[in-house]
């Protein structure tokens, strides 16, 4: 119930920091992608199911200020989200530096992962040079932003139990 | 189980917008999310722009003293209202160079602010505040005072979306009056210059020749300045020359534009 509170407010803030606050903010003329960031932020914190499903509710409203066919941000990031929450149940013990790396490696994953389901999908002109750097600095920008993100979506999801892994 | 189902509507999702050509539900979907998010994107924008300028100014100090806190605070402060300044110097110096558009002729124009700068890192692609309530429709031009700076490409009633000249799908026809050779400008992306493809490698090409639109395709009208050839260069066995093109437009820094009323000839 009180998810149900909270989730609104933070997804407000993460689709208006995405649409209006991260355009504004970018290094080498790449911005964060605060959307996937959410995804990981849920596989870190409530384990694979709960991060598809984030991942993929904020992949559609992602693919609504985009081009690119509706529903391909979906499923990257649903699929990153579930990848980073399986590797979150499989961890015995999360180090202090381990959701850091996990949130640069998942978001440079994402902008890879993105190119190459698109370029499948005939949109070839996303892949180009500039992909890795695109992959490495918004992986940056994303680990830059994960304490806050990753506190948002802990508080939003509630008290959520230790991840299970999944059968 | 969740990922399976997940992944399958996505891909029925993916199915409709191909399936739609962009309209359809998917379509639906997108300019009702848009309308909705709209107002927060132009507020928060309008907020966030003179705080993020500020903020980049205060990063060049350097680490400062803790002593110097109260000092700290009274250069953020001033930095903030600096930038707010030139935010509105710079808009009206955008409206007043956009009054006297001579390479636009008789063409009617509608004047736009720009409300949104790219979301996507894979496309150039801005948010104007007017839409075809005050006559702007797909496929119209935009201009900066400068010279070409897109084409819209989607329009509700109080929104258009442009695409710049710098997005990787953008081509424009382009005519280089000198040697009176056409040719077509592709994007290449972010703060990259544009590569103009089918110039004949003995066509004689200088750095910084005036580029305009060549009028072929009918996508937009001739004559509109485009920008100078950065580089130029015969490349032994390629069939065509090394032409690059600087854009006259600050894409980076769009404040004010022009969408002319012209419908592309089809």
């Amino acid at each position: 119930m009180t998810s149900v509170i909270r989730v609104p407010p933070v997804a407000l803030l993460v689709v208006a920091l995405h649409t209006a606050v991260l355009p504004h903010l970018r290094l080498f003329g790449v911005g964060a992608d605060v959307m996937l960031l959410a995804a990981i932020a849920a596989g870190l914190v409530a384990g694979p199911r709960q991060a598809a499903w984030t991942g993929f509710l904020a992949g559609l409203i992602a693919d609504c200020f985009t081009r690119t066919p509706f529903g391909l941000s979906a499923l990257t990031y649903c699929l990153v989200g579930y990848g980073v929450g399986l590797l979150r149940v499989g961890v015995l013990e999360m180090s202090w530096w381990l959701p850091t790396a996990i949130t640069f490696v998942g978001s440079a994953l994402g902008v890879v992962t993105f190119v190459a389901l698109g370029t499948m999908m005939g949109q070839e002109y996303l892949w180009s040079w500039r992909v890795p750097m695109i992959a490495g600095v918004l992986a940056l920008l994303n680990m830059a932003l994960g304490p806050l993100i990753v506190k948002s979506i802990r508080w939003a999801l509630g008290p959520v139990s230790e991840p299970r892994p999944v059968r | 189980m969740v990922l399976l189902f997940l992944v399958l509507l996505s891909l029925t999702f993916i199915t409709l917008d191909f399936r739609g050509d962009g309209g359809g539900i998917t379509g639906g979907l997108r300019h009702g999310v848009e309308s909705f998010f709209s107002p927060i994107q132009s507020l928060v924008g309008a907020v966030v722009e003179p705080i993020g300028n500020a903020f980049s100014g205060i990063t060049d100090y350097g680490a400062l003293e803790d002593e110097n806190a109260r000092l700290k605070d009274r250069i953020a402060d001033l930095e903030r209202r600096a930038a707010v300044g030139d935010d509105v110097r710079k808009e009206l110096a955008d409206a007043l160079a956009l009054q006297d558009l001579s390479f636009v002729g008789s063409i009617p124009t509608v004047s736009a602010r720009v409300v949104s700068t790219p979301v996507s890192n894979f496309e150039q692609v801005i948010e104007l505040d007017k839409g075809s309530d005050k006559g702007i429709d797909v496929g119209m031009p935009v201009v900066t005072a400068a010279g070409l700076a897109g084409r819209v490409t989607e329009v509700t009633s109080h929104r258009s979306r442009v695409q710049l000249l710098s997005d990787s799908t953008s081509a424009v026809g382009v005519l280089l009056p000198t040697s009176n050779e056409r040719g077509a400008a592709e994007g290449e992306g972010t703060d990259r210059d544009l590569v103009i493809d089918f110039i004949e490698p003995e066509v004689k090409v200088a750095s910084g020749e005036v580029v305009v639109t060549s009028g072929v395709g009918g996508s937009f009208p001739p004559g509109i300045p485009v920008g100078n050839v950065a580089h130029s260069k015969a490349v032994p066995g390629e069939l065509q020359r090394s032409v690059t093109l600087r854009l006259s437009a600050d894409l980076a820094r769009l404040n004010m534009v022009k969408v002319l009323q012209w419908k592309p000839q089809r």
